[in-house]
């Protein structure tokens, strides 16, 4: 396998981060996790490991180097992450389950699965287009279907951020399986929260991402995100993968399996408590603030150049 | 550390290419200055100074920060630079235009376009029970042009009351202080919380900040139009959500302006974020629409049920 990957989390303008991203690979199997943990004192934050902690693990146990059912797989260790946060929170008698968004893909002999609770998306895109995306299960995309609201009027509404499935809470998750999915060469897989798609407009993840280099794209369109995410912005995470033939020439900063030993397995995964906005620990320093008064300045310029008064 | 007031810069103190006229107000976060620039024009000047965290003496010039509040002080200058920020990318005639960002005296000074006038706060004070309904519907309408255009950067004012909706002496409104970046950014830093007047600010800016919306603006709105009609600010919304004493515009002045207008305040003072007008531009057809059979659309609690089953009836008898 060839492929490049990139992934990146970030809090917004939240005291905490309650989202997580991790990928694993073996020598012939790619598994990619983005969560998005929901619930107050730090408990989405927990959701949200617990599901992609889980998810590794048993991707790390049975890819060896391959897993043999793909969608079995995705499907048991959905469920028996649900369950491991359910029992969490019964064990430590949380009032409130902790729950979490959940998008899963698995990449193996150039075919991908996915899997998803909640509205955390994954898009597949080919040759500059959205050959696939997730639907979210959000009630707001239960009001779009049934033609109540307008995709535009979504855009702003209160209820965007309501799921209707996830996993931990009371309920067990509805979870939705994509078909096997083969990719080309070329392909681009991008996995992202709300706190990225809910800040930009139609078509950005694809323009943003489709022909550039997702090293450098990926950062960027989160800090787009950011921008217009404001004062109040949501965490923000993004897993993007784009994946080369097997024969291509080696592309800076790709991953190559095919020399890996069978039984060795990489794993890229944060850990917990890698905090969420600094606040007091780091007040500006001098440059920071040359650098924001530039900023304004700048700005001021460029904006009053349409001034027609 | 009790907070102390700081004194102004005097007049006459050349200030970079600007001359200091006269203090225009205190806040505790503030001074804005009226100066003149290098071309004799003038210019609003906000020093940004929080007075629980730097001291400037009388007959000083630069202020007085504690090796302690250094780093607060600094940290208070990030949410500055945010209202910078928002303002610097807002170019319309209801919102006020930022000219210059600069640093000097161991702080740093937002440039505005001066604009001549009053706040509203003044001017309901002024005309306290007397301001007609061409008058308030003039002038949201306006502010309302100002306030789309905040949100379409995708910005939230949260600090839309009448002390901040300047009226220029031809009755235009602008949009002042976009400070409210403080109130986000300094929930736990408490020595700079802003000091807000409560009843403008929605019951969600108090408990649930992940439902903050346009719709958080436009209660705003409509408590500022209806301290236009009371002379005062409304119950705070913290305190409506225990126990709701705010009396609907629709009842407190039934015959005195028309219904479709006190509707439209009844509208944007729902306490459930979901029942507001959505957008600036819902609201605003509302506040256009003058023939009073289009109601805005129908309140859903069931006492609006009545209520609109109500005047229904009046209006055919
Ligand atoms: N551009 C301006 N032109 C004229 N007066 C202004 C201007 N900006 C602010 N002021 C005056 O200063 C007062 C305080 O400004 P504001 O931006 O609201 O600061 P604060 O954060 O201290 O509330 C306003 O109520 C208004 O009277
Ligand atoms: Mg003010």
């Amino acid at each position: 396998m060839k492929f490049t990957i990139y992934q990146e989390s970030r809090p917004g303008c939240r005291p905490n981060n309650q989202d997580r991203v991790a990928y694993s690979y073996s020598r012939e199997s790619l598994l990619m996790v983005v969560a998005d943990g929901m619930g107050g004192h730090l408990h989405g934050e927990i959701a949200a490991q617990i599901a992609t902690q889980y998810l590794i693990e048993s991707f790390q146990q049975a890819a060896q180097p391959q897993i043999r059912d793909e969608l079995m797989f995705l499907s048991r260790s959905l469920t028996n992450a649900h369950n491991a946060i359910v029992d969490y929170a019964y064990d430590k008698r949380l009032p409130d389950a902790p729950r979490t968004t959940i998008v899963a893909c698995l990449v193996q002999n150039s075919v991908a699965y996915w899997a998803h609770a909640g509205d955390s998306r994954l898009y597949l895109i080919r040759r500059g287009r959205t050959a696939a995306q997730t639907r979210d299960h959000s009630r707001l995309q239960l009001m779009i279907d049934q033609g109540l609201i307008t995709e535009d009027e979504a855009l702003h509404h209160p209820a965007r951020n309501r799921i209707f499935s996830c996993l931990g809470g009371t309920h067990s998750p509805q979870v939705e399986f994509s078909s096997a999915t083969p990719l080309f060469a070329n392909d681009l897989i991008v996995m992202c929260t709300d706190g990225v798609w809910g800040n930009l407009e139609g078509d950005e993840v694809v323009d943003y991402m489709a022909e550039a280099n997702i090293l450098e794209a990926s950062p960027r369109l989160l800090s787009r995100a950011e921008a217009r995410g404001g004062l109040t912005c949501d965490n923000l995470s993004i897993m993007s993968m784009r994946w080369h033939d097997d024969y291509a020439d080696e592309q800076p900063a790709s991953i190559s399996t095919n020399t890996m030993p069978l039984d060795t397995i990489t794993t890229k995964m944060d850990g917990f408590g890698r905090g969420g906005r600094q606040t007091e620990g780091n007040p500006l320093s001098e440059n920071e603030i040359e650098a924001a008064i530039k900023e304004i300045n700048q700005a001021i310029k460029k904006y009053s150049r349409f001034d027609s008064r | 550390m009790p907070s102390q007031i700081n004194s102004p810069l005097p007049s006459g103190f050349q200030l970079e290419q600007y001359r200091i006229e006269q203090q225009l107000s205190l806040g505790g976060f503030s001074i804005v200055y009226l100066a003149t620039d290098d071309q004799q024009v003038p210019v609003a000047i906000k020093e940004y100074l929080p007075n629980s965290l730097a001291l400037r003496k009388a007959g000083e010039i630069e202020p007085q920060i504690t090796e302690e509040h250094q780093a607060a002080f600094r940290y208070g200058m990030k949410c500055f630079f945010e209202e910078g920020r928002s303002l610097a990318k807002l170019m319309h005639p209801n919102v006020v235009r930022v000219l210059n960002f600069f640093r000097a005296n161991g702080t740093v000074y937002m440039v505005m376009q001066f604009e001549r006038g009053r706040t509203l706060q003044d001017f309901i004070h002024r005309n306290k029970g007397h301001i007609k309904e061409r008058f308030i519907r003039g002038v949201f309408t306006r502010l309302l042009n100002g306030l789309r255009e905040v949100h379409a950067h995708k910005l939230l004012h949260l600090d839309i009351k009448p002390s901040n909706i300047y009226l220029r002496n031809d009755g235009t409104p602008v949009l002042l202080d976009f400070g409210a970046a403080r109130q986000t950014l300094a929930q736990d830093t408490p020595m700079l919380k802003p000091m807000y007047t409560p009843g403008f600010a929605p019951p969600e800016q108090f408990n649930d900040r992940d439902n903050l919306g346009p719709w958080s603006d436009i209660y705003s709105v409509g408590a500022s139009m209806y301290a236009c009609l009371s002379g005062s600010a409304p119950q705070r919304s913290d305190e409506r959500i225990k126990k709701d004493l705010l009396e609907p515009a629709t009842k407190r002045w039934a015959g005195e302006y028309s219904i479709h207008m006190l509707e439209t305040i009844d509208w944007c003072l729902l306490i459930n974020p979901l029942e507001r007008p959505q957008s600036v531009y819902a609201l605003q057809k509302a506040l256009l629409t003058r023939s009073r059979h289009i109601a805005p659309k129908p309140p859903t609690t069931l006492l609006g049920k009545v209520g609109t089953r109500l005047r229904a009836l009046l209006r055919k008898s």
